[in-house]
């Protein structure tokens, strides 16, 4: 009886987990720009502590890594967060001259917090889409 | 990966997953009153609950439906105690239960169990949901029928323990079959019921 208890404490219902990372390449500043979509709660949980943009901007560059096809780590730059309904929309962009094509990437965020964590990156570039698919244990992606 | 095959992958593992019972417990409890035989009628079962969450989800996602997301977190664990309760009732009057509307069943309770999801995609997929919604759904109806699979092959294996302890085989059974799987189920969604209640 002790056991069944257990395992009904264990069991709940269950939300989607997932964020959504877009991508794109700005000619103009010669750079790559990621939006990151997170569920509010799931970040704050992440965080531990109330959304501001320098915890949310530290967080984001610890999981979030973008590489050129050799394999260099781009620096991320932090370009602010906005919030709709329960959704928090992250900037990130990173100076790259080499566009998306090749373009390493891992996305690793909320990986720590939820077993069934799934992070889509999707990229739009040269007549093309594309997208990866992160789950946690994963190494970085190359788009194609 | 196409971004098609992204969404199909979301949805089958959301249904897959070991921390999605909501849903593998109301498969379970769904196919508990089938033999192996009886295999075309729980698919029949399945594809209505898909039909039937995929029609809430397009309506929800697209904005024709509002729905309140803490009432249907409520109505989800409902419609698996009401799924149990139909199995243990004609069980305990001593017949078989058949199930002869049991796909009109799960179709209504896959209009709830769609719009559990919804709330999630709109949120998420706000601007470009069609494709999403699509490869979501396709992911979804996958990720059952592996579920129904795996509940098929434990349904077996319990068939066989409880033919070592029940002295008249066959219908003997199949009911305590059904009893066992619809009452521990049902204890479980009426205490998710419980914590969810937004009375």
């Amino acid at each position: 009886m002790d056991l069944l208890l257990a395992v009904l404490a264990g069991l709940t219902l269950h939300p989607l987990h997932t964020t959504l990372t877009q991508l794109a390449y700005r000619d103009a500043d010669r750079a790559v720009e990621a939006t990151v979509r997170v569920f509010a709660d799931d970040f704050r949980a992440a965080l531990g502590r109330d959304v501001t943009d320098s915890a949310a901007a530290a967080y984001v560059r610890s999981t979030l890594t973008l590489a050129d096809p050799a394999g260099r780590p781009l620096a991320i730059a932090w370009c602010g967060l906005r919030r709709t309904g329960d959704l928090l929309w992250l900037c990130l962009r990173a100076p790259s001259s080499e566009g998306l094509s090749g373009l390493r990437v891992r996305v690793a965020l909320l990986f720590e917090r939820y077993a069934d964590q799934i992070n889509i990156v999707q990229a739009s570039y040269a007549g093309r889409r594309a997208a990866l698919l992160f789950t946690r244990g994963d190494a970085a992606k190359a788009l194609p | 990966m196409s971004e098609l095959a992204a969404y199909i992958t979301l949805g089958f593992r959301h249904i897959t997953d070991l921390e999605a019972m909501d849903h593998i417990l109301f498969l379970f409890a769904l196919a508990a009153i089938y033999r192996l035989r009886d295999w075309r009628d729980s698919l029949w079962v399945v594809t209505a609950f898909t039909v039937g969450h995929s029609v809430t989800l397009a309506l929800a996602v697209t904005g024709t439906l509002m729905l309140p997301t803490r009432f249907i977190e409520f109505l989800i664990p409902v419609t698996i105690v009401a799924t149990c309760l139909d199995n243990l009732i004609p069980s305990f009057q001593g017949v078989r239960t058949v199930g002869r509307y049991r796909p009109v069943f799960a179709g209504v309770f896959g209009l709830v169990h769609g719009a559990g999801f919804a709330n999630y995609l709109r949120s998420m997929f706000v601007d470009q949901i069609a494709l999403p919604l699509f490869g979501f759904n396709v992911g979804i109806e996958l990720g059952q029928l592996v579920v129904l699979a795996v509940a098929a092959a434990a349904l077996v294996a319990l068939d066989r323990a409880f033919a070592l302890v029940v002295p008249r085989p066959g219908q003997g059974v199949l009911r305590l079959r059904v009893v066992a799987v619809s009452a521990v189920v049902a204890l479980i969604a009426a205490r998710w019921a419980v914590e969810r209640s937004p009375f």
